[in-house]
């Protein structure tokens, strides 16, 4: 089993390397948004420049020096919905050109089938979301507004980031998975997906300042899956951040891994009926 | 030793009391290369699907390299090789990187998996091409990287499903030229269905022919031509088809029997070629004007049309699911019109 789940994934991630597209067109976006929303809303401004103003700010951003660094922080946790997007499509367009019945004829389980796809999800946002983090502090130094890391380096914060990238695409990579084994048609599913990727970034944290958030908007982001990813991310980058948040990084983690679990007992179902012999 | 394929009573219904295969029953020989011939349509593929653990069996029995399908779907797997019809290679990957995927899932042994894949690459004439990206292959390297995959663990039992469908002559004489050779090397059973009756008439020991989820006949090609009882001569007369025309051509020397179909007399004769002289001019002298008279040899058409009463098509369309489901969803919407 595990031989074929290594070889299973290895086919996913040289598809995905050879899909030159679906990597661009999973940075197009959080790096479009990054360039245009983050530099366009610059709401420090807005705060007196004073003391005062630059606490209020930091309130507001929850520990984030800049809107533009509370917002970079954002879109590292959005490319794990938009990089995890092109593993449940190529369910569909596996099912189209014939591999995935050619694959449901082999002796392979349906947990390799499926952990397979799951893995390779998995794994392809860590290094876009390092990409966009990087990219985010480049801007910087090109005369606009960059990402301002002020928290100190340390490997424990790098490994809850990256925990927090590879739980929160665990889960978008499970619902993706869930619609491409349920549903036949790319334009279905391109539909589908489109329905729920802007409202579930809406509701989030990842754009809107937390502090200039409606009480009511408070509640539905504080369960949103990307504001928890978010959470966890803004803690570990902006000094005295901790202070502006409830809950430790542990305890965002376990919220992100409850709706992980969550979604992968849904695609887990989903995939294996649609692997078994057909009815 | 016991029959690789053996099924008894195998059904398929489908929703909407639909059957695809209706009560099928199938014997392969160990080392037989085994033809499953019918029409589109006819329950060729439900019936392969059903026999390699792939769809469910509604009813009936299919035991498989020693297992049973319905019990052991994923040993069966094990045991087998399958070429489907149409693609199944991942045309982002090499030829040489599907084979790597195949022997992983298929179990090859690690350290046979390197000169299997490249002995394959050999034998099948595409180890040029092996580094290059499937998508970049002509048709006939694509049905030959299918072949390949489909035995790269040496399967008892290899399953072809219309494995030439869509490929030219020369195509198809080279994708069968490998099958008989692999055939004979690895003295593999061989389960193949196929619409192409020449193709059936050439490669197979025996022959079963299903029609409408049935099947209809079984023998080797000899042995089924030989039912016909001779050569077939049609005549096509321009107006009268009526019973006088029957009975004069019953009348005629070494006739043993006349059929009707599609406007024409199907006039079964050991020696075709003498008849006909006396035909045409036992028609003339009874007034009756032909538009056509023609001489068939013992054919698998023939076969087909002598027990199933209608020409052999090979245009319908459909296979059996699509029509399966298709007649399903049309039962089902004359329902809710109903209610």
């Amino acid at each position: 089993m595990i031989r074929e789940l290594g070889a299973l994934t290895r086919r996913e991630l040289k598809r995905l390397a050879r899909n030159p597209q679906a990597i661009a067109t999973s940075l197009m976006i959080p790096i479009l948004y990054l360039l245009l929303f983050g530099q366009a809303f610059d709401i420090g401004a807005a705060f007196p420049n004073t003391p005062a103003g630059h606490a209020e700010l930091l309130v507001t951003l929850r520990g984030a020096p800049t809107y533009f660094s509370y917002f970079s922080a954002g879109m590292v946790g959005f490319v794990a919905v938009t990089a995890t997007l092109f593993v449940g499509a190529n369910v569909i367009f596996d099912r189209l050109f014939g591999v995935l019945k050619r694959t449901a004829a082999s002796p392979a389980t349906a947990t390799s089938i499926f952990g397979a796809r799951l893995l390779a999800g998995m794994l392809q946002p860590v290094g876009l979301a390092f990409l966009v983090l990087g990219l985010a502090v480049l801007v910087g130094h090109l005369g606009l507004s960059g990402l301002q890391i002020t928290a100190s380096f340390s490997i424990i914060g790098i490994g809850e980031i990256v925990l927090a990238i590879l739980i929160l695409s665990a889960m978008f990579a499970s619902l993706f998975l869930a619609i491409g084994f349920s549903i036949e048609q790319p334009q279905s599913y391109f539909a589908v997906v489109n329905a729920i990727n802007l409202p579930v970034l809406l509701t989030s944290a990842a754009l809107f300042p937390w502090g200039l958030m409606p009480a009511w908007f408070k509640d539905v982001a504080s369960y949103n899956p990307i504001t928890l990813a978010v959470s966890v991310i803004r803690e570990n980058l902006f000094a005295g951040a901790s202070g502006y948040y409830p809950y430790g990084p542990a305890i965002y983690l376990g919220g992100l891994a409850a709706w992980a679990i969550a979604m992968f007992i849904l695609a887990t179902f989903l995939a294996r009926r649609a692997l078994a012999p057909r009815a | 030793m016991a029959d690789p394929v053996l099924a008894q009573n195998l059904e398929k219904v489908y929703k909407g009391n639909v059957h695809a295969v209706n009560g099928v029953d199938i014997q392969v020989h160990e080392g037989e290369l085994y033809g499953f011939l019918g029409p589109n349509g006819a329950g060729k593929t439900t019936t392969v699907q059903m026999l390699t653990g792939n769809l469910r069996i509604t009813k009936g029995t299919a035991t498989v390299a020693g297992l049973d399908v319905a019990k052991n779907p994923l040993k069966v797997k094990e045991r087998i090789g399958l070429v489907f019809q149409e693609g199944t290679a991942d045309p982002d990957l090499t030829g040489r990187e599907n084979l790597e995927l195949a022997a992983a899932l298929f179990r090859v042994p690690l350290r046979e998996t390197k000169s299997t894949i490249n002995g394959l690459l050999e034998r099948l004439q595409i180890a040029d091409a092996a580094e290059r990206l499937v998508k970049t292959y002509s048709g006939g390297m694509r049905r030959r990287l299918e072949l390949a995959v489909g035995i790269i663990h040496s399967p008892s039992v290899l399953f072809l499903d219309e494995p030439t469908l869509g490929l030219d002559p020369q195509g198809r004489a080279g994708f069968w030229k490998y099958v008989l050779q692999l055939r004979t090397d690895r003295k593999m059973t061989v389960f193949v269905t196929t619409h192409y009756l020449d193709e059936a008439d050439e490669m197979c020991d025996r022959i079963s022919i299903i029609d409408h989820g049935k099947i209809v006949a079984t023998g080797t090609p000899s042995e089924l031509k030989d039912k016909l009882g001779g050569d077939i001569v049609t005549v096509r007369p321009v107006s009268k088809t009526g019973p006088e025309v029957e009975t004069l051509l019953r009348g005629l020397p070494g006739v043993t029997a006349v059929t009707m179909a599609d406007g024409a007399f199907r006039v079964k004769v050991q020696k075709g070629e003498e008849l006909i002289p006396h035909l045409v001019d036992a028609c003339t002298r009874a007034g009756v004007a032909l538009a056509g008279v023609s001489l068939k040899r013992p054919s698998l058409d023939e076969v087909f049309l002598e027990f199933t009463g209608r020409e052999f098509r090979e245009d319908e369309g459909m296979n059996a699911t699509d029509r399966a489901v298709r007649m399903g969803q049309v039962q089902q919407a004359f329902g809710r019109a109903r209610r």
